[in-house]
């Protein structure tokens, strides 16, 4: 399997090639919400995507009716498929899509929502249902784009993108598709997602300095910051890419999913689980821990998390060889993107592979001692040839999603 | 147990039934739900989960007699939406109806529960709780109570399962999507066993006022159990349902070495899209027939070799007769006609992202009793349905080795399910 295009629309900017720069540049996608009026909130800080227009991807009739997740997943759907050089000829039936949300038309059911409860039932718009379940994303970029294969999404809170991205692996493997389009799309800065984030307790209230507050690994952390966005990538076997004569970016080796079965929103403290899920992902790419010489982490820069992250990637490599794994929670810079955020971050780490660069952790300024024992990439980015990379993502519900990367061989 | 590891022999694992479990209009368990498909009855009710008396629709068919603390701690329960719990109770269920142990790590077993409208109830609750008192009352369960992983995440965590847990969610096709990219993962040895279904409760202030915007609901008020029609010519829309259902899934060889009574098979897989439009299906039929034949193909079987299709029948006026067509498209005209149909949706309503659990594990228990549950209020076929052999409003028996589920979810998600006979050797 190989990844040959790659759409992204975050809080660092709209393309892979913005994105990247930013990334690379250390830069932070944080600030005050802009979204809706959060003066009410705890926290009102977000990482939001700025200078998105849906009509730079579809049309505006049909923009009308799609949830800001829903216009994100087919903008960046839209994208992968240009980086990819890849046209949806004919029926589109040997094409797919798995996009994944961890809440669907967050802003859509709020409003709706709203006006059912002032105006009551009579009033209530014909769209009010599709435009925030979670699949209709999913069901847009396929029509959207033309993809009549095999299209479904999955959802696992924080975990999603990367759970999505398997499942679309599956189905080319298992020959149901020739591509696939896998990723995910959040747009959560809303007033309720906000509100119900912040009651958990996992959001940093660092208000006064936005772009300092998401600090994974740092002595200071005090929480995550909410993002929205997109990310896609396609997926197609090597065979095909190779016979439409395809730019490669990387290969896709490897998945791995498991489950802490432990509780609602914190991870199992030994990180067995998230351990369990490297090493299938490894396994099922035909590699071995040794190989893995960058992790793009979770890292959500919650203080229960991230020690039990570092504590996984250090039983998977072992303690002789952790010193020099190089990790990395690009978090630091476009907050958390929930439903997107295995799409964005899997993202990055191909490009990390392809451009032999490795974005960095932000706002790590003092390391805690309890995340310490790797070779953290802090604050600035480093250049050098990536091999192997994982990409964790761990999600509330304890579901736990791992994927491998590795550079083409002889490419 | 990597897929790397278990492909490398050849021959793809075969994917046997072992468990079932349900709550459902219909019943709670297997045994009470079967007795009421199979006779036909109507699990549809005047609305008690809200105060419906302002709606215009005032019927549902609601999983009456649940009671969460059947099937878990009290305190547990309260972190958990309706759906959540359904999920819970199901899985359970279905876990002891297979015997299968799940041993202290949970290690390689995992569960993939549909879902379609998440945890609606919490969330309207909540989000009104923020819109009446403020934003600071809004309660720390509110996100996990109303995502829809938590049905998958729940049951991983009662259960102790530790394989791929994730929820696959396809709007009314999920139950049908969960079942197949589960028995995907064990054909490729990521699991070792799967709990597979879907849950959903949607009878909510939201969704039904909803849905009937979107004019696909009965309003059949003075006639609950006749308002769920399919293919009738009086027809005139679907009845929201609520359930969660969930089938045990593992390897036939492992079935067989632990002496467990296989209920059935599932051997086929299809899934496509219409890319066509939000709500509406492709009315050629072409995209919703290649997810049919992909299954069919995917069994090994040939069209004409399925005895009966317990079929999406969402009684809409334009959706019945293009089901219709496509397994006409399918199975070819002649197969058509001699394959019986049902909807048992006539009898458990529309039970959206636990609905394609919920035909699986009816369809399941057709192929295993010999019995076809019917399409109740059948009393005159829409004349635009015809083609096919509807089993109206009397179960049927009838000598079947394969049958199909189909699912078609709103924004064009399609699937379908080949489930086969157990071998006479397997059952117990």
């Amino acid at each position: 399997m190989v990844v040959t295009g790659l759409g992204i629309v975050s809080p660092l900017g709209i393309g892979w090639e913005e994105t990247w720069r930013a990334a690379l540049a250390g830069r932070s996608g944080a600030g005050a919400i802009t979204r809706f009026d959060a003066s009410g909130l705890a926290c009102r800080i977000a990482c939001e995507v700025h200078g998105f227009e849906p009509e730079d991807f579809v049309d505006r009739r049909s923009a009308r009716r799609m949830d800001r997740a829903s216009q994100m997943a087919v903008a960046a759907g839209r994208l992968a498929l240009d980086d990819a050089g890849l046209a949806i000829t004919g029926d589109g039936a040997r094409a797919g899509a798995v996009i994944a949300t961890g809440n669907g038309g967050s802003e859509s059911f709020e409003e709706n929502h709203r006006a059912l409860l002032e105006r009551g039932a009579e009033r209530s718009s014909p769209v009010m249902v599709p435009i925030m379940i979670v699949n209709m994303s999913a069901g847009h970029v396929s029509m959207q784009l033309g993809l009549r294969g095999p299209t479904t999404c999955v959802v696992t809170a924080c975990a999603s993108g990367n759970h999505a991205i398997a499942d679309a692996v599956a189905a080319v493997q298992r020959g149901a598709a020739d591509v696939m389009l896998a990723g995910g799309t959040e747009a959560g800065v809303t007033p309720f997602c906000m509100a119900g984030l912040d009651a958990t307790r996992a959001l940093s209230r660092r208000n006064d300095d936005p772009e300092g507050a998401s600090r994974p690994y740092d002595s200071g952390r005090d929480g995550f910051v909410a993002a929205e966005g997109a990310g896609v990538l396609v997926l197609e076997s090597l065979e095909h890419a190779r016979d439409r004569g395809a730019q490669i970016v990387c290969e896709l080796r490897g998945y791995g999913a498991s489950a802490d079965a432990y509780h609602l929103t914190d991870p199992e403290p030994s990180g067995r689980w998230q351990l369990a899920a490297m090493r299938q992902a490894l396994a099922t790419g035909g590699l071995a821990a040794e190989d893995v010489d960058y992790v793009n982490a979770h890292g959500t820069s919650t203080p229960a998390g991230d020690p039990v992250e570092v504590s996984a990637i250090r039983q998977l490599v072992g303690e002789e060889r952790a010193p020099a794994v190089r990790v990395s929670s690009t978090k630091s810079m476009h907050g958390h993107g929930m439903g997107a955020a295995g799409g964005f971050e899997t993202v990055l780490t191909a490009l990390a592979i392809r451009e032999g660069a490795i974005p960095p952790t932000i706002n790590l300024g003092e390391l805690d001692p309890a995340c310490a024992g790797v070779d953290h990439v802090a604050n600035e980015a480093r250049r050098g040839p990536v091999r192997v990379a994982l990409s964790n993502s761990f999600g509330f519900g304890g579901h736990n999603g791992v994927i491998a990367l590795a550079a083409m061989e002889g490419g | 147990m990597t897929g790397a590891a278990s492909n490398g022999g050849g021959g793809r694992a075969r994917v046997a039934v072992t468990g079932i479990g349900v709550v459902s209009p219909l019943g709670i368990g297997r045994e009470e739900m079967w007795r009421s498909a199979s006779e036909g009855r109507s699990g549809a009710g005047l609305i008690t989960l809200f105060d419906a008396s302002d709606s215009p629709v005032r019927i549902a068919c609601e999983a009456h007699g649940f009671d969460p603390s059947d099937f878990m701690d009290r305190r547990v329960a309260r972190r958990m939406d309706r759906y959540a719990q359904f999920a819970v109770a199901a899985a359970r269920m279905a876990l002891a109806d297979s015997g299968l142990a799940v041993d202290r790590d949970g290690e390689g077993i995992g569960a993939i529960i549909g879902n379609g409208g998440s945890g609606t109830i919490s969330r309207e609750e909540q989000h009104r709780v923020m819109l009446e008192r403020g934003p600071d009352r809004v309660s720390p369960f509110a996100i996990p109570l109303s995502v829809a992983n938590m049905g998958a995440g729940q049951v991983s965590m009662e259960l102790g399962l530790r394989g791929p847990v994730t929820a696959v969610c396809t709007a009314c096709a999920a139950g049908t999507d969960a079942i197949g990219t589960a028995v995907e993962a064990i054909r490729r040895g990521d699991a070792r066993a799967m709990l597979a279904g879907g849950a959903d409760s949607l009878i909510s202030r939201y969704f039904v006022a909803g849905f009937d915007a979107m004019r696909v609901l009965s309003h059949r008020n003075d006639d609950p159990a006749g308002a769920a029609r399919p293919f009738d010519r009086d027809r005139d829309g679907f009845l929201v349902g609520e359930a969660g259902a969930v089938l045990v899934l593992e390897p036939l060889e492992d079935a067989r070495a632990r002496g467990a009574d296989v209920i059935c098979e599932v051997a086929g897989y299809g899934a496509s899209a219409d890319a066509y439009h939000i709500t509406d299906p492709d009315p050629s039929g072409v995209p919703q027939a290649r997810a049919v034949s992909a299954a069919i193909q995917d069994a090994g079987l040939s069209p004409d070799q399925v005895d009966h299709v317990n079929a999406h029948g969402g009684a809409s006026k334009p959706g019945d007769p293009a089901e219709v067509r496509v397994l006409q498209l399918a199975l070819g005209e002649e197969a058509a006609a001699r394959v019986t149909v049902s909807a048992t949706k006539s009898m458990h309503g529309h039970c959206m992202g636990a609905t394609g659990a919920l035909e699986a594990a009816i369809t399941a228990l057709a192929l295993r009793e010999g019995v076809v549950p019917p399409t109740i209020n059948l009393h005159e076929v829409d004349p635009a349905c015809v083609g096919v052999d509807h089993v109206a409003n009397a179960s049927r028996r009838a000598d079947m080795r394969a049958a199909m589920s189909t699912s078609f979810g709103l924004g064009g998600h399609n699937s379908a399910l080949v489930l086969t006979r157990a071998e006479d050797g397997d059952r117990s």
